[in-house]
C-alpha cells in the first residue's frame, strides 16, 4: 500500500481533544445510554461518500451483547475524529475507514476506555497515529520508517500487533521452506528449456 | 518427511498415448540413462488456461519502451508491496526509481521473504540455479509458471517462421545437457496433445554405447532441440541424421561461430534466447535489430549504473528487471547481473551488447575438459555464499571463496581437484564486488566459441 503525506499530527491532537463532550456520554445500548454510535458513525461515512456496511450497522446498534461501552464510545470519538474533509483532502480512501472500527477500535477499547483516548497525550497520540496508519498516511513531515517507530514506542496495542504479525511472518517463512526442500519441490516440473 | 512423489503427481493428466509416448522414449534400445524424474504436474484445468495464455502472450504489444514506464507499473508496485514480505518491510518509497535495487545475494539470503502472501505453498516447485555470479539459488515457481515457458519459446519460434508441429505420438523437444552430473528424466507436454519431453545429457557415462547418441536423438525425431553452447558444440561432433525444425540455446552466450556452424550443420533457425531462472525467457537474439528483442511484455527492463540508477536509452549498464510470469517470485528492480543496453525497435524493446553469460571449460590435470557446470556440482555439497574460479595459462587454479567460508576451504579446493583430475587448486578469500564473474580463464581453448 503506497503511503502518503500527510495530515499535521497536531492539528489531530488538537482535533481530539476537541471533541465535543456529548459524544462521550454513555452510548445507547438496549434500553440505557444516549448516544446512537451507529448513527453518528453512518453520518460520518456518508458524508464521506462512503455507504457504512450493514454489519458495521449491527456492531455499532447497542444491540449486541459482545460489543462493550467502551468500544462504542471510541468509535463514537473517532467518528468525530474523521469528520473533517482534511482526511480526504491528504489522501484517505474513505472505503478503509469502516475496517478501522471492526479492526483497530476493539483491541484499543480493551486497553483503555475513550476518555483516556481524548484526555491523556500518549493514548491520544496512540490513537491518532494508530488511524493514520491504518489509513495508510504518515504524519506531516515523517518518514514511513519514523511513524512505524513512534507508533510501536506509544502503542501497546501495536507492539502486540507487531510481535503477532513478526510470528506470523516467520511461521510463513518456515513453511515456505519447507515446501521449497519438499522431494516433490526438487523434482521440479517441466520447462522446454533448463537455464 | 515429505512423501515421496508418484506418477500421478508428475503427470496428473497423462492418457494412454501419453504413457506410450513416456515408454518409447525410455525403453527404445538406445536410450541413455534417465537418472531422474520429473513432470508436468499440470492439472486439466490449468493445461486450458496455458493454451489461453499462449495465444495471449504470443501477441500481446509491449506497452512500454525505453525511458518509458508501462502503465501497469504502478499497480505491480503496489501489489508487491502489499504481498510480499522483503519489501513490505522496506516500505515503498515516493517514486519507482528510489526503489533500491535487489541482486541474486538478496534472495540467496532468504528467498522465503520474496514469495507473496497469497501464493499457495500445496503445489510449490523449485528451481535450482547453478549460477554465474556465485550465489546459488533455490527459487520458488509453480507448474503453471514451468508451463509458461513454452509461449515465450513460441513467440521467439513464430518470429522465425516456425509454428510447431508436433502432436501425439511425436517427440516434441529434447533437451541437451553435457555435463558429469545431469538431471535426466521424460516427460509429455499436456498443451501439445502430449507430445514427448526428454532431457538427456550427451556425456558418455550415460549411455551404453557412446554410439547410442546420434542413434537416440535420429530415432526419437524431436521437432525442436534445446541446449546450451557446451551441448550443442558436443552435438555438432556427433553424427546426427535428423534435422529439427529449430534449435534453441539457452543460458550462455552463443556465439557467432558456433551459431552459423549448427545453422548450417542442421539447416534450421538457431535462436539465442537470453534466459535465467528468475525470469524464465527474456529475449531472442535476432542480428538485424542488433541485439536480443524482448519476449515478455509484462517485464520491465531497466539497465541501470552502479548506484541503481537508470542510464539513458542506448548506454550500457547492468540488466534490472520488475515484473514478470512467476508469480512465486514477482521481481521489483531485480539486478541480473549480466550488462547490456536498451534501445528501441519496431517490435519492442531490444538488449543490445548482451554481455555476462560467457561459457567456460576448464583443462584437467590428465587434458581433457570440463565445464564450468560441473564445477559448480562439484562445489554444490559446501554450504559456500560465494565463490570464483578461475584458471591461469599453466592451468593451475584459483578458488576465491567469500571470507565466511574460508572454512571450508580444505574440502572446497579438494573436491575441485578431484573434478579437474589432480590439477592444483589455491584458495584465497575473496573481496571487493559482488559483480565479479565467477568463471574464468587465462587459457584461450577454455572459451567456448
Amino acid at each position: 500500500m503506497s503511503m502518503s503525506n500527510g495530515l499535521p499530527l497536531e492539528w489531530l491532537l488538537r482535533r481530539l481533544i476537541d471533541v465535543p463532550s456529548d459524544f462521550l456520554d454513555p452510548p445507547r445500548r438496549g434500553r440505557e445510554g444516549r448516544v446512537h454510535v451507529a448513527a453518528v458513525v453512518n453520518d460520518m461515512l456518508t458524508r464521506h461518500g462512503e455507504t457504512t456496511p450493514p454489519a458495521l450497522l449491527a456492531t455499532l446498534s447497542g444491540d449486541l451483547v459482545g460489543v462493550s461501552a467502551a468500544q462504542l464510545t471510541l468509535s463514537a470519538v473517532l467518528a468525530w475524529l474523521l469528520a473533517d474533509e482534511r482526511w480526504l483532502a491528504a489522501g484517505a480512501v474513505p472505503s478503509a475507514m469502516p475496517a478501522l472500527f471492526t479492526d483497530a477500535i476493539p483491541a484499543l477499547a480493551a486497553e483503555a476506555d475513550a476518555a483516556r483516548y481524548v484526555f491523556e497525550a500518549d493514548r491520544r497520540e496512540e490513537l491518532v497515529r494508530t488511524v493514520l496508519a491504518r489509513l495508510a498516511l504518515l504524519p506531516e513531515g515523517e518518514t514511513a520508517h519514523q511513524a512505524a517507530d513512534r507508533l510501536a514506542s506509544v502503542s501497546g496495542v501495536e507492539r502486540r500487533r507487531l510481535l503477532e504479525a513478526s510470528r506470523a511472518a516467520e511461521e510463513r517463512a518456515r513453511a515456505i521452506r519447507e515446501a521449497l526442500a519438499a522431494k516433490a519441490a526438487a523434482e521440479s516440473a517441466d520447462k522446454w528449456t533448463r537455464e | 518427511m515429505s512423501r515421496e512423489p508418484t506418477d500421478a503427481d508428475r503427470y496428473p493428466t497423462l492418457s494412454d498415448a501419453g504413457r506410450a509416448v513416456l515408454m518409447y522414449m525410455t525403453e527404445h534400445p538406445h536410450a541413455p540413462v534417465f537418472r531422474n524424474r520429473s513432470g508436468n504436474r499440470l492439472l486439466h484445468e490449468e493445461v486450458e488456461g496455458l493454451r489461453d495464455y499462449e495465444r495471449n502472450e504470443g501477441q500481446a504489444p509491449f506497452a512500454w519502451s525505453p525511458g518509458v514506464t508501462p502503465p501497469w507499473l504502478g499497480a505491480f508496485v503496489a501489489h508487491v508491496h502489499a504481498e510480499v514480505p522483503y519489501y513490505r518491510s522496506r516500505g515503498l518509497p515516493p517514486s519507482f526509481d528510489r526503489i533500491a535495487t535487489v541482486d541474486r545475494g538478496d534472495l540467496a539470503a532468504d528467498v522465503a521473504r520474496f514469495v507473496p502472501d497469497s501464493v499457495s505453498l500445496d503445489r510449490l516447485i523449485n528451481f535450482r540455479t547453478t549460477g554465474t555470479t556465485g550465489h546459488p539459488l533455490v527459487l520458488p515457481s509453480h507448474p503453471v509458471v514451468a508451463g509458461r515457458y513454452l509461449a515465450y519459446h513460441k513467440r521467439a519460434l513464430r518470429r522465425a517462421g516456425i509454428t510447431l508441429r508436433q502432436g501425439r505420438g511425436d517427440v516434441g523437444v529434447m533437451l541437451l545437457g553435457m555435463q558429469r552430473t545431469c538431471f535426466t528424466y521424460v516427460s509429455v507436454t499436456p498443451s501439445m496433445d502430449e507430445s514427448g519431453l526428454a532431457k538427456i545429457n550427451l556425456h558418455p557415462d550415460d549411455w551404453r554405447d557412446a554410439g547410442d547418441r546420434a542413434r537416440y536423438i535420429d530415432a526419437m525425431r524431436p521437432e525442436v532441440i534445446a541446449g546450451d553452447p557446451i551441448s550443442f558444440a558436443e552435438l555438432l561432433r556427433l553424427p546426427v541424421r535428423h534435422r529439427p525444425t529449430a534449435l534453441l540455446s539457452v543460458s550462455m552466450a552463443l556465439s557467432p561461430s558456433l551459431a552459423a556452424a549448427l545453422q548450417e550443420r542442421f539447416a534450421c533457425p538457431v535462436l539465442d534466447i537470453y534466459s535465467m531462472n528468475e525470469a524464465g525467457p527474456l529475449a531472442v537474439y535476432d542480428e538485424a535489430l542488433g541485439g536480443h528483442l524482448l519476449l515478455q511484455p509484462g517485464m520491465f527492463v531497466e539497465v541501470v549504473d552502479a548506484s541503481g540508477r537508470p542510464v539513458a536509452p542506448g548506454e550500457t549498464g547492468e540488466i534490472t528487471l520488475t515484473g514478470g510470469f512467476n508469480f512465486c517470485l514477482p521481481l521489483l528492480r531485480y539486478r541480473t547481473g549480466d550488462h547490456g543496453a536498451l534501445v528501441a525497435s519496431g517490435e519492442g524493446p531490444v538488449i543490445a551488447r548482451l554481455h555476462g553469460r560467457q561459457p567456460v571449460r576448464y583443462q584437467t590435470a590428465s587434458g581433457s575438459w570440463v565445464n564450468n557446470i560441473d564445477l559448480t556440482h562439484a562445489l554444490l555439497a559446501y554450504p559456500l555464499s560465494r565463490y570464483t574460479v578461475h584458471q591461469y595459462a599453466d592451468r593451475r587454479v584459483l578458488l576465491r571463496l567469500a571470507p565466511g567460508d574460508v572454512v571450508h576451504a580444505d574440502e572446497a579446493s579438494a573436491s575441485l581437484a578431484s573434478a579437474l583430475h589432480g590439477a592444483e587448486v589455491t584458495v584465497v578469500p575473496l573481496a571487493g564486488d559482488d559483480k565479479v564473474l565467477q568463471y574464468t580463464t587465462d587459457v584461450p581453448e577454455g572459451l567456448t566459441r
